[in-house]
């Protein structure tokens, strides 16, 4: 067994009540991560491995502007979600919450539980000849994934005396 | 022409908010004029809070609203709620009596979001402050938590598209189904990231509550905030409005052929003429929600169910989305029509809506309703199937225990 990240393949418009469902979202986040995803991938929590990969289509993270989508995800150890275009809002929680994000246009040649690996350098998701070119977040955003995710980024911003 | 001087409605709010005069697609710091939070997502922006470290440096109004799981149904929802009041407490915020009432429709009836606002909230249905004339943006608790570490917040300004309707509605036609019609036309990420300001002629004859409705699924549309101008209220000339040169893309809605719509699961943009659906046996018919418990959906439900039964397989729940509406339904008699008819009326909260509680769908059983979303488990068990509509059509599905459009 390699530790090389797989990728889990989804369609488009996954909503947040597939990523992180209404009914459980009352409960701590080590209970709510069991559902994350669980009516398209059976037992998905415990499937994915840690720095497994997401590959979805458009507008991905639909919906509600429930932080635990992006926070599931990244607890359940997924390193970087890949997408054609996200929803406003699951963007904006996933860059906060300090989960790396990626959009790419061209077709995506890999296939589902298929082994990458991902070059940050050149921006690309490479198995043998197969790549996929993305673009990674740009400026302020960027800036808030260094350093790990908003609550670092405000930390430091108040410690150089924010006003 | 666009000038200097023109800009549209979103960006002159974020002006005044930012201190500094901004187009779209530029990133400013700025100041909301209001903030609330509620009792599923505001817990985790308290324990943001702590996090970052340091007092609140936010100097606006804060509210705090318990509506989503209330009244609680378990220990853990119970605990958020006394979260949320103890941190209240110490803080010296705002709270809302409990039972007053859904966020969105409350805090637009009691005044709190007036025109002109910059609104933020940790609910995804903030956008519903358009109908009032405010751009409301949902935000995630990280975002609140900062906002309130920081006392103020990154945004990019939007860009806007305006939607000109116009064209006299029809019988059974509401907010709802011009908004499902504008989904079915520009998709689930249609207006991602954007404005989308809405300029109702008086001769639609909408009323303010299908205001509510048509600001609040914006979101569904991907729009980060909504204005909504309806000519048809007394006070419209206060809302605030794009320049006319300024820069926003546009879209011309005529409704005066439009049909009742419905959106089928599983998704808000899934839109037909709601007629194509008739015949399906639902089990559930829920009415009430932050956009669609208001009085006026609340007349038009019982105006189909006066004098009918629903029909004993299926179940109808109705939520008044606030006390006062509550009280209103009771004063014109609308409570005792649904009693009749064999509904069950329950209090304010979020509830079934987001499959929380009090009318949660069990495995394959199908709901037609009101609210805002149809996602897979959106309001239940993952083969839950849900159908979106306006609330004529959703009290005509209750009395045939099938989706049935008024009127034919």
């Amino acid at each position: 067994m390699n530790n090389l990240p797989r990728v889990f393949i989804l369609g488009d418009n996954i909503d947040t009540d597939n990523i992180a469902p209404g009914g459980s979202l009352h409960l701590p986040v080590e209970e709510q991560r069991k559902h994350c995803l669980e009516s398209i991938v059976k037992d998905f929590y415990s499937v994915a491995r840690e720095g497994d990969i997401i590959i979805a289509g458009e507008n991905f993270g639909t919906g509600s502007s429930r932080e635990q989508a992006p926070i599931l995800l990244k607890m359940i150890g997924i390193s970087e979600v890949f997408a054609r275009s996200f929803s406003r809002l699951f963007f904006r929680n996933a860059i906060n919450v300090g989960l790396y994000l990626g959009k790419y246009s061209g077709e995506c040649p890999f296939s589902n539980l298929e082994d990458v690996e991902i070059d940050m350098k050149a921006l690309e998701i490479v198995n043998g000849t197969d790549r996929l070119k993305f673009e990674a977040p740009s400026d302020i955003l960027m800036e808030i994934l260094r350093s790990g995710g908003m609550v670092n980024y405000a930390r430091d911003m108040l410690d150089k005396g924010f006003k | 022409m666009e000038t200097p001087d023109t800009r549209t409605a979103a960006e002159k709010i974020f002006s005044r908010t930012s201190g500094k005069e901004c187009r779209a697609g530029e990133y400013v710091w700025a100041v909301p004029d209001l903030v609330y939070l509620h009792d599923i997502l505001g817990p985790l922006t308290l324990e943001t809070f702590g996090k970052i470290g340091g007092d609140v440096k936010y100097g606006g109004r804060v509210i705090t609203v318990n509506d989503h799981i209330f009244p609680p149904k378990d220990i853990p929802s119970a605990n958020n709620i006394k979260i949320m009041n103890e941190f209240t407490v110490k803080q010296k915020w705002e709270t809302i009596p409990f039972g007053e009432g859904i966020e969105h429709t409350l805090l637009i009836e009691n005044g709190s979001i007036k025109p002109g606002m910059l609104a933020v909230g940790t609910d995804s249905h903030t956008v519903t402050a358009g109908a009032a004339g405010a751009l409301g943006v949902g935000l995630g608790s990280t975002d609140i938590a900062a906002l309130l570490a920081l006392g103020k917040l990154w945004f990019r300004v939007p860009e806007t598209m305006v939607l000109n309707i116009h064209g006299e509605k029809g019988k059974y036609i509401t907010g709802k189904d011009l908004i499902l019609k504008v989904l079915s036309l520009i998709g689930v990420n249609g207006a991602n990231y954007m404005a989308m300001e809405f300029h109702v002629d008086r001769d639609v004859n909408f009323n303010g509550d299908d205001d509510l409705s048509i600001a609040n699924m914006t979101v569904e549309a991907g729009a980060k905030t909504c204005l909504i101008n309806n000519r048809n209220l007394e006070d419209h000339e206060d809302f605030p409005e794009s320049d006319q040169d300024s820069k926003y893309t546009r879209m011309e809605i005529d409704i005066s052929s439009m049909e009742p719509q419905i959106a089928s699961p599983y998704s808000p943009g899934n839109v037909r003429d709601a007629r194509e659906f008739e015949g399906i046996k639902v089990d559930q018919v829920y009415i009430g929600n932050c956009s669609n418990g208001t009085i006026s959906d609340l007349r038009e439900a019982a105006s189909v169910l006066r004098g009918n039964q629903v029909r004993k397989e299926a179940k109808l729940i109705v939520v008044p989305a606030t006390r006062k509406i509550y009280r209103q339904a009771i004063k014109e008699g609308l409570i005792d029509i649904f009693l009749d008819a064999g509904a069950t009326v329950g209090p304010s909260t979020c509830g079934a809506c987001a499959g929380l509680h009090m009318g949660v769908l069990a495995r394959n059983e199908v709901c037609i309703t009101n609210i805002n979303r149809n996602f897979m488990g959106r309001m239940g068990d993952p083969t839950s199937r849900v159908y979106l509509s306006n609330s004529y059509v959703a009290a005509a599905s209750a009395i045939d225990g099938m989706i049935t459009v008024p009127g034919e």
